[in-house]
């Protein structure tokens, strides 16, 4: 647990996939129904 | 949903505004226009790609503005380095238009953008990561020996062989603290705009690595100052993409709207942190925005067959900018956690600036 609270890796990796669903929310939401 | 009667499209303003929050932010931190975070999304948000373009540098324009005084304010511009620079970017971004226009007629302009992109970003990305990761290491070192780190700490050496460069005229370069020949700094203007003007974009992410790595700026005044060749150079592009009928105005608007409280944010943003936080920041961009770039290639190579590729290329597009701006601002949190000495990772220390 300490290793993962210290690794900037493991917090990259944690805030890409966090990022990545909420672009992936915002994608549902707005842009399916509008997209090319 | 709003009707913009230019572009001929409807698109949700809140995308808008947070795509210009998120870039602005991103921008004023790591001095880069963003054009290649921000086309695709406009794109993938229903504009005609060459609107897209136009909105595009058109809000960096008036972004750049914004992020360019607040870096004036921090003392991030180097007046000297950034005027002589700019001649030099214009002739470049010229000759990179022509170059482009004749690889175009020899058949061969989206093998040779896709392939010099590529090539340039990852190469940027893998040296400045490598650079950086020593950078950090060495502040480390240095902190558990007792002494005292400033806000820059860069361990490559090729700005010492190009200082050394003794081509008449010699400029000194007071804010950022550097003397070299003018002939260098007009050099690297015309070969980072050679670039832009290639791959159609602002330059600012070749610009500031350039400035850091060939020139010997630190990361800081490499931001403000290329900020203010982005006001120069953009402010031209967005004329010409407006008299060319490039450029839904609504939408640009609603994007400054954003990009006026990320712009901020961004830029006095880099008072908190050291040098190499801004430059892991900037090989993030580059890596991912490549990933993204190649998710896309795919997804038109195959004939637009798989949705799933498509779908993917999307999300990277949007949750580029989203990791970005998230970062960004754990740097700041952190950095003002690790000021009032409450517990931060193992790896802030060394990437946060002390008071």
């Amino acid at each position: 647990m300490n290793w993962f609270l210290n690794s900037m890796l493991a917090y990259w990796v944690v805030l890409l996939l966090f990022s990545l669903g909420a672009a992936a929310v915002i994608y549902f939401i707005w842009l399916k129904d509008s997209l090319i | 949903m709003f009707e913009f009667a230019i572009a001929g499209i409807s698109a949700p303003i809140f995308l808008l505004v947070l795509t210009g929050m998120t870039v602005g932010m991103v921008g004023g931190f790591i001095g880069v226009g963003g054009g290649y975070m921000v086309t695709p999304a406009l794109i993938v948000f229903g504009f005609p790609g060459y609107m897209a373009s136009g909105i595009d540098v058109m809000h960096i324009a008036g972004k750049s503005v914004v992020a360019t005084i607040r870096h004036r304010q921090l003392g991030n511009i180097d007046w000297i380095l950034g005027l002589t620079m700019v001649g030099g970017t214009m002739m470049g971004v010229e000759m990179g238009v022509r170059l482009l226009n004749y690889t175009k007629a020899l058949g061969l302009s989206g093998i040779a953008l896709l392939t010099g992109s590529v090539g340039i970003m990852i190469g940027l990305f893998l040296y400045t990561q490598i650079e950086t990761h020593k950078a950090q290491k060495k502040i480390n070192e240095l902190t558990k020996a007792g002494k005292t780190v400033g806000r820059e700490l860069s361990v490559s050496t090729l700005p010492l062989f190009f200082q050394s460069i003794a081509l008449r005229p010699i400029v000194r370069c007071h804010t950022a603290r550097i003397v070299i020949s003018m002939w260098v700094i007009v050099i690297i203007g015309i070969a980072t705009g050679v670039l832009a003007g290639f791959f159609g974009v602002g330059g600012g992410f070749i610009r500031v690595p350039a400035l850091v790595y060939i020139a010997g700026a630190t990361t800081h005044i490499a931001v403000g100052t290329d900020l203010l060749e982005i006001v120069v150079s953009g402010g031209y592009g967005a004329l010409r993409q407006y008299m060319s009928g490039n450029v839904d105005m609504i939408a640009v608007w609603f994007m400054i709207i954003g990009a006026m409280f990320g712009a901020q944010f961004g830029s006095i943003a880099t008072s908190f942190v050291r040098g190499p936080a801004i430059r892991y920041i900037l090989s993030y961009s580059l890596v991912l925005a490549t990933t993204g770039a190649f998710l896309r290639l795919f997804y038109m190579l195959t004939g637009q067959q798989y949705q799933f590729l498509n779908f993917f290329a999307i999300v990277f597009t949007l949750g580029e900018m989203i990791f970005l701006c998230l970062f960004i601002m754990t740097l700041v949190i952190f950095s003002v956690r690790h000021r009032h000495g409450k517990w931060v990772p193992g790896w802030i220390p060394s990437l946060v600036a002390t008071p």
